[in-house]
């Protein structure tokens, strides 16, 4: 037999023919996705030791207790710690990722520390007699805080600002309620502790008052839908007025004020500076029972007397000829620039300590980087639903980058006092008082402050622990005053998004799924005639920015739902009117 | 006098999920992102091309405000315990389901990214990589070294925390326990849940929560009639949450199938 050329060509054609029935091929496309599995621009988890090192979250004011899984020395992951006496072991969504914020692309890395400490100095020098030299801190209530207290008095025109709070000194204290009527308040979404708020949920029935369905009002009892900007009616209407013109029935709103008188305790909450808030809860004996008189946190001797707390509304206009805000711990009030900006005088230096660009580094001279959670040591105070003081660290789980200023440090310097033991002496001084218990976090146990030594009080601190003051039985019943109320707009309902640096993860939430409306996102009712993603811009008095409408029922006509974010708050913080403006 | 053999105890892993205390805070969803190296949206990603393992939904009862009611509910894979219809239809068998532990299993090396069985999935519970995994510079510090980041062109779902129960498995062969007996394990979104609606265990075990949560009355799945008999148990004391997960077909008697 004679092989020809012909036979060749055949034999290999049959034979490609035949290669490709077989699994040959196919094989070596799942070998082709092997490969691709390891190429370089898909990142290899690191290796090493797993440990557990624990820590409290300083991203909002719960300060919830975190286990970090680390590898090595690098934080993977967070979860909450159970057994804790507050956060009970949860955390929220921004806390699970907290450990992803010292990477966040937009966070502030740099900034010309010098020449802002120059600039200060000179500001000082140059101030007239009337003029002050103030620190706004939207946290108070700080070892930090005391720091500024400290400085500024003894700095000549020194002044310590803090945002508004009329209830100071004062706790909610859930586990007694039984009936909560809450105006607005996100009790559900982010208020207070959110795992302290859900064990003690089991045990009071809650009626929202919204116009907006919240997350907190879809899982009330009872919902009341008020027509938006009659919150404060409708609160007037429960304490004995009429309930005309709230869009809610004068025959519920009579059962809701039954409930409020016989079914107690009763507690209401809302803004603190509405006095409709303050006499419905003097009407039902809220007082001493459900809103309950709080010690502070023991201080050193040697603090005392700091300068005193001033509010905003207290500090004259075109006063402030060096303003520092404080606005690295996180979770503080963002109040309004426009609020600020009529405080400052002609050429005032105004500086921020931040790690984003977003908040006051828009407004500020100038903005100077600081330490983030969990690089940053810091130390918690009470949330507003802990009944007693609390004094808890948040430990740095990740070492800061080089670059980076401390604002007490800044601060401290300027006014030439030494602060930096003052977490440690603060905690001595708690261990000198020696009441209260402190959780240890690792063992879950608890121990009577008076038998431990400080240093051992110190080493369960710096490990994650808190200490809990002991209730003070002597103490009065609180009284609920109220500051000076402002208005209640008509157009915007917020929706927690966050303050600050988030993790970027929480796109999981915002743009891979709408189950929270994202940065420059407005929900409006379906008849508003937008359609979803429509762009579109938001205008107040104050100004304009360009915005992403999602149509949304659960939000009245006439409504606008958006997230609460820096820039939203400057937008719409001093506005009674907005409007959505197509492109 | 006769000899024992010892045999695997398969489990049936499932959950309880209570939509009455979800609050639709979206823990869940960034605990399982973390967990499983799930990477931050792409500038391109939406709500339809992102990757969420978990996915909280709001629900609503279908009237307009004031009368509207919400509920959140979160969709994972359902675990599917029959029929399992993105096993079937893989052409590449990068679908299995562990007989030691029920789970459905995507295997990306073997994914050719055909994405026949995101068709498939009546759950819409399968996520396609569009766009190859990338984090914030220094933000890759952060992966989870149990979990391998997926490639670009695979699809990729909710394993339970697969990784999590190997743990397990090695943390109790280290104290000497036969590894003939289920392990104790919760998934990422489990432990993450600060209201405690999500709950899970062996379906197998008749004293596990989950077992005895998913027989109460108000429990219900998933498109029960299509008879993929889901391992995910939803519960909810509210009629109109329970109707909408029947959706039942337009025109079609309730339970028909085929409608």
């Amino acid at each position: 037999m004679t092989t020809t050329r012909r036979d060749l060509f055949k034999f290999a054609g049959g034979a490609a023919v035949g290669a490709l029935l077989s699994p040959a091929p196919w094989r070596l496309i799942t070998d082709t996705a092997l490969w691709s599995e390891n190429w370089p621009g898909i990142p290899r988890p690191a290796r090493g030791e797993i440990s557990a090192k624990f820590t409290n979250c300083t991203l909002c004011p719960a300060g919830c207790a975190v286990k970090a899984r680390c590898v090595g020395a690098q934080p993977v992951s967070l979860a909450g710690v159970a057994g804790h006496p507050m956060s009970r072991g949860a955390l929220c969504p921004f806390g699970i990722a907290g450990h992803h914020l010292p990477y966040h692309p937009e966070r502030l890395r740099s900034g010309p520390v010098q020449r802002v400490a120059e600039e200060v100095a000179r500001a000082m020098a140059a101030r007239q007699t009337s003029e002050y030299v103030a620190v706004f801190d939207p946290r108070p209530g700080r070892t930090a805080s005391w720091t500024y207290r400290r400085a500024l008095h003894a700095i000549p025109g020194g002044l310590y600002i803090r945002p508004a709070a009329p209830w100071s000194g004062a706790a909610v204290n859930l586990d007694a309620a039984r009936i909560v009527v809450s105006f607005g308040m996100p009790l559900l979404d982010g208020w207070g502790t959110p795992g302290n708020v859900v064990a003690a949920r089991e045990h009071f029935r809650l009626i929202q008052v919204e116009a907006v369905e919240s997350r907190t009002a879809a899982m009330a009892d009872l919902w009341l839908p008020v027509r938006p900007g009659q919150e404060r009616a409708l609160a007037a209407a429960l304490a004995g007025g009429t309930a005309e013109g709230t869009g809610i029935a004068q025959e519920l709103v009579r059962q809701v004020a039954g409930e409020l008188a016989t079914n107690g305790p009763a507690l209401v909450l809302g803004p603190a500076d509405w006095p409709e808030i303050a006499e419905l809860n003097r009407q039902c004996g809220a007082a001493g029972r459900t809103i309950v008189a709080r010690r502070e946190t023991p201080v050193p001797e040697a603090w005392q007397p700091g300068a005193a707390e001033t509010g905003w509304s207290a500090v004259e206009d075109g006063s402030l000829r060096v303003l520092l805000i404080d606005e690295g711990a996180g979770g503080g009030d963002y109040v309004p620039w426009s609020t600020i900006e009529r405080k400052l005088a002609p050429g005032a230096a105004v500086v921020a300590f931040t790690g984003t660009p977003e908040g006051y580094a828009r407004h500020a001279n100038y903005a100077l980087p600081v330490a983030v959670y969990p690089e940053a040591v810091d130390d918690i105070p009470a949330a507003v639903d802990s009944p007693v003081a609390v004094f808890r660290l948040s430990a740095s789980l990740v070492a800061p980058p080089e670059g980076l200023v401390s604002a007490t440090d800044f601060v401290s310097h300027l006014a030439g006092i030494d602060a930096a033991a003052a977490l440690r002496e603060r905690a001595d001084a708690i261990c000198a008082a020696g009441r209260g218990r402190v959780f240890q976090t690792a063992s879950g146990a608890v121990t009577a402050l008076k038998e431990m030594k400080p240093d051992d009080f110190w080493k369960a601190l710096s490990e994650g622990g808190c200490w809990l003051d002991e209730p003070d039985p002597k103490a009065p019943p609180p009284e609920l005053s109220t500051g000076a109320a402002g208005f209640t707009a008509s157009f915007a309902i917020a929706e927690t998004r966050g303050a600050g640096l988030v993790s970027p993860l929480l796109s999981k939430l915002h743009e891979e799924s709408h189950l929270r409306l994202g940065k420059h996102e407005v929900a409006l009712h379906p008849s508003s005639g937008f359609r979803d993603g429509d762009r579109a811009a938001l205008e107040t008095g104050c100004g304009r920015i360009l915005v992403v409408v999602r149509r949304d029922s659960s939000v009245p006509p006439g409504v606008v739902q958006a997230a609460a974010g820096a820039d939203l708050i400057d937008l719409c913080g001093a506005a009674e009117s907005a409007r959505v403006v197509r492109l | 006098m006769t000899s024992k053999k010892e045999t695997i105890r398969p489990a049936r892993y499932g959950m309880t999920i209570d939509v009455d205390r979800c609050n639709g805070c979206g823990a869940c969803m960034v605990a399982c992102a973390v967990e499983n190296n799930v990477p931050p949206a792409h500038a391109g990603a939406n709500d339809r091309k992102g990757l969420t393992w978990i996915r909280v939904y709001k629900v609503d009862n279908g009237q307009d405000y004031p009368g509207k009611r919400s509920a959140f509910v979160p969709v994972l894979c359902q675990q599917c315990g029959s029929e399992t219809p993105c096993a079937h239809v893989c052409p590449q068998q990068a679908v299995d389901v562990d007989p030691a532990t029920g789970v459905v299993g995507q295997m990306p090396e073997r994914c050719l990214g055909c994405r026949y069985c995101m068709a498939a999935c009546p759950y819409h519970a399968r996520y396609f990589n569009w766009w190859d995994p990338a984090w914030p510079k220094g933000m890759e510090k952060t992966l989870n070294p149990d979990v391998a980041p997926r490639m670009r062109g695979v699809v990729e779902k909710c394993n339970f925390c697969y990784g999590r129960w190997h743990e397990a498995r090695q943390r109790a062969a280290a104290m000497g326990k036969p590894d003939t007996e289920p392990v104790d394990y919760v998934p990422a979104c489990v432990e993450a849940c600060p209201t405690g609606a999500i709950r899970f265990g062996d379906l197998n075990d008749a004293k596990s929560e989950v077992a005895r949560g998913a027989k109460e009355p108000r429990s219900f799945r998933l498109l029960e009639s299509l008879g993929t008999e889901p391992k995910i148990y939803y519960q909810s004391q509210r009629d109109w949450v329970r109707e909408i997960a029947s959706a039942p077909r337009p025109g079609a008697e309730k339970g028909n199938v085929n409608g």
